[in-house]
């Protein structure tokens, strides 16, 4: 067991913190939800800075970030001792995991590699940063993986106990109801990118066996920004190189002693060695600028950092005309290119996403925008009233919107497929499409109309059609279809995705005679 | 008279006194008590005792299922779920009669805990003892034989199956399909499954499933009612404010008077006209014992 120190105090109650935050991310009653639940994406300085080049503006919503990233300059990596959860998860578990000694590969100037293309492509306009940034990293490993596995095995637990004692399971209801309530997603949701979240998160934790928290100062490319940035910076640790009589801070240094020189980007400030130096020399304090440190951005780095960002940028752009009919933003996103510039592809929208609507892309917005959350209606659909992936979305790549103008974006427009659709294809009503519709002046109406089914029998039957003006394109249409497999209602992305006009109660549009309940009323 | 003179008489009469015999020989018709009124609450409670009281269908140590509508993400003025008022004073009723346990749910179309906190139900319900407003879990779903016209078997939620007593408690309003959705259709919130699917035969597969699984009481909620736009509605000028509620044992008849208020004859919906046929209920306005309170 380590040793309690402040870091290690401040380490545990911010993940705590971030798992707190996770739980909350969730509807538990009331339609807003505490802001504070995308804080540590709104104050991770990788995310800001990515962002911003990205849209090449001021997000105000990313302030924190750049205020941890000024913080960088004058105290160091703190964030990476301190604060982050991906690098606490790796001190608590690197104890218990054999070293073999540092990878040859990750050593010199790898991280470097990741940083720069990532940045690189920013700047043209393909915000990549959160496919590596740690915060996001782990976020999509728990929301894509952890969560859904202990909520489906909770579960799975608690339904076979009632094939097991039956109503006799009712005793124990309330205690289930608190974990159900309070830890366990609302739904299982399985999604398509959880084996590679996952794997991501076990090759970090692979990487312990090489060396203490390999992935931060060999990888992570929020740890090497913040590490560029606090070389600028005055606080020095003194002395800056082993001691000759002792050395015992290569012992106690987790990062950044594996040469006799002190590694500043590397450091991350957990002050092992000042707590445990036998004659209590080394101190961290402020100083003058520092003498050179040796080079970082050689040239060759640098322009092939570039290089990788374009080729990241510009590389991947194919995008598969088929799979783009049914890219389905969120709610509130109107322009594809905008998106791609401020989603950080954290996975809160997918966390929060009520009715499990939004899935993580795999290709259907070709390479570049893995990850980036899509509607998929058939598995869920986006509820009217609920505005939740808007005001959990960091950057405001989802626009936190109030719930009247968000049922007025268009997601995209139903469309009915008549080879499939039964009051068509097979002559027999249905209209669940049009009972579910949540528009109030409806945009799926019926029409009804007489036929000879295929029976012989005359018959009258509600056949469907879409009112594209009123259609918003949250798809519980296709999702509730009660044809098997593929829906005889789809909705399909559309280019205009002007809001539809506000509708006025005072007016409400004209209507089928039959269907009027009023209709021969005086 | 000889005896085959005297059949001949009873049948020949019996074409000019239409309906006589059944008549003569039939048990009083339905009671449907009606009441009418502002105070929600207040009318909820005339209207059970005009039925004989909630201690004519609730015995002491009982477990009661009460089944409103909360099937959609809507607040009550909205009509599309049934008044939380009214759910309470019928709750309230039930412990009144010495009910053990009370269970409020329904199967949701829209996400089940936006329905049951915008529907008003779960805060009107919070904090009383002995009263449950539950989410449907899968597991409790049970294939119940129906041996239907069209729907065989179905998937039936167990605790609407094994409850001592069911009170159905539909909103009258607006659908579609069925044109309207009244007590009737309310029991397809108990069903599990593909629900949609039924649509195709939806007056025939309702009649099914109300052969089998039979309400103790209905009470429709016409205290607000949507006239259009259903069965979710959203607009505020599709609710008309009726102030009325509906009682009866005899859940066609409740329906079928209920249709009288959206001006429609009960004989207009398919889904009433099937089943007073296969011999469900009652749908003749003046066969039932109208009480208004």
């Amino acid at each position: 067991m380590k040793k309690v120190t402040s870091a290690r105090i401040s380490q545990l109650l911010f993940l705590a913190l971030f798992l707190v935050l996770f739980l909350m991310t969730e509807y538990r009653g009331s339609d807003r939800i505490v802001a504070a639940v995308n804080g540590f994406f709104r104050a991770d300085p990788l995310t800001a800075s990515s962002t911003m080049l990205a849209v090449k503006a001021y997000l105000p919503l990313l302030l924190p970030g750049l205020i941890m990233l000024v913080a960088a300059l004058f105290l160091g990596r703190f964030f990476c001792g301190w604060i982050c959860p991906l690098g606490t998860i790796l001190d608590l578990v690197t104890g218990r995991i054999r070293k073999v000694g540092a990878l040859r590969a990750l050593a010199g100037r790898a991280k470097y590699w990741l940083l720069l293309p990532l940045l690189a492509a920013s700047l043209l306009g393909v915000n990549l940063a959160g496919l590596l940034d740690p915060i996001a990293l782990l976020l999509r490993a728990l929301t894509f993986f952890f969560h859904p596995l202990f909520g489906d095995t909770v579960r799975g637990g608690w339904r076979s106990l009632y094939g097991l004692v039956w109503e006799r399971r009712d005793l124990l209801d309330p205690g289930y109801r608190l974990i159900r309530d309070y830890l366990l997603p609302f739904r299982e949701t399985l999604y398509p990118l959880a084996f590679l979240s996952a794997l991501l998160f076990m090759l970090i934790l692979f990487l312990e066996r090489y060396e203490t928290r390999a992935w931060c100062r060999r990888l992570c490319p929020l740890g090497t920004l913040l590490g560029l940035v606090s070389r600028l910076g005055p606080l020095r640790r003194t002395p800056a190189k082993l001691c000759a009589d002792c050395r015992a801070c290569r012992e106690h240094c987790p990062t950044s002693f594996d040469q006799d020189l002190l590694q500043t980007e590397e450091c991350i400030l957990c002050m092992e060695c000042a707590l445990h130096c036998p004659s209590r020399r080394v101190r961290f304090r402020f100083a003058g600028p520092r003498a050179q440190a040796g080079p970082v951005m050689e040239r060759r780095v640098f322009l092939g950092g570039l290089l990788g960002g374009v080729v990241l940028a510009r590389g991947f752009r194919f995008r598969e005309p088929a799979a783009q009919a049914k890219l389905l933003r969120p709610p509130g996103v109107r322009d594809e290119e905008e998106f791609l510039k401020k989603c950080v592809r954290c996975g809160e929208c997918m966390k929060v996403c009520l009715r499990s609507a939004l899935y993580p892309a795999l290709f259907q917005a070709g390479a570049e925008g893995l990850y980036t959350p899509l509607v998929v209606p058939r598995l869920g659909y986006c509820e009217y009233n609920c505005t939740l992936c808007g005001q959990v979305c960091p950057t405001g790549a989802i626009p936190d919107l109030a719930t009247q103008e968000k049922q007025r974006q268009v997601i995209g427009k139903a469309v009915f497929d008549k080879n499939h659709c039964l009051p068509f294809a097979k002559r027999i009503d249905c209209i669940v499409c049009e009972e579910h519709c949540p528009i109030p002046g409806k945009a799926i109406r019926s029409e009804r109309v007489e036929l000879t089914g295929f029976d012989g029998a005359k018959r009258t039957v509600q056949q469907p059609y879409v009112v594209d003006e009123l259609c918003n394109g949250c798809g519980i249409c296709e999702n509730v279809c009660p044809l098997e497999g593929k829906a005889a209602i789809e909705v399909f992305r559309v280019k205009d995705r002007t809001p539809l006009k506000p509708s006025s109660p005072a007016a409400p549009p004209p209507q089928d005679p039959y269907t009027d309940p009023y209709a021969g009323n005086s | 008279m000889e005896r085959r003179q005297f059949i001949k008489i009873l049948g020949m009469s019996s074409l000019f006194l239409h309906g006589w015999l059944r008549n003569l020989f039939a048990a009083q018709g339905p009671v449907v008590a009606v009441g009418q009124g502002t105070d929600h609450a207040g009318i909820t409670r005339k209207t059970l005792a005009a039925l004989g009281g909630m201690q004519r269908f609730v015995k002491p140590g009982q477990t009661v299922v009460v089944k409103p509508n909360i099937g959609w993400d809507r607040t009550p003025e909205y009509a599309a779920t049934t008044n939380p008022l009214v759910v309470k004073a019928v709750v309230e009723e039930c412990l009144k009669a010495g009910a053990k346990r009370v269970k409020v749910f329904d199967r949701t179309c829209n996400d089940p805990r936006r329905c049951y906190a915008s529907s008003g139900i779960e805060s009107a319900l919070k904090g009383m003892k002995n009263v449950e407003v539950k989410h449907l879990e899968e597991e409790r779903f049970q294939k119940v034989a129906l041996n239907g016209k069209v729907l065989k078997e179905w998937e039936l939620y167990g605790e609407a199956l094994s409850a001592d007593v069911y009170i159905n408690l539909p909103v009258a309003k607006h659908h579609g399909l069925s044109r309207l959705t009244l007590g009737m259709k309310n029991v397809m919130g108990i069903m599990g499954g593909n629900r949609g699917s039924i649509h195709k035969n939806i007056d025939q597969a309702l009649a099914d499933i109300n052969a089998s699984f039979r309400p103790h009481l209905t009470l429709i909620d016409a205290t607000r009612i949507l006239t259009a736009h259903g069965p979710q509605g959203g607009n505020l000028a599709d609710v008309k404010v009726l102030n009325q509620v509906i009682a009866s044992t005899d859940i066609v008849a409740a329906d079928a008077y209920a249709t009288t208020l959206f001006g429609l004859k009960p004989a207009d919906i398919a889904v009433t006209r099937t089943a007073y046929q296969r011999g469900l209920g009652e749908m003749n306005l003046d066969k039932m014992r109208i009480v208004r309170v």
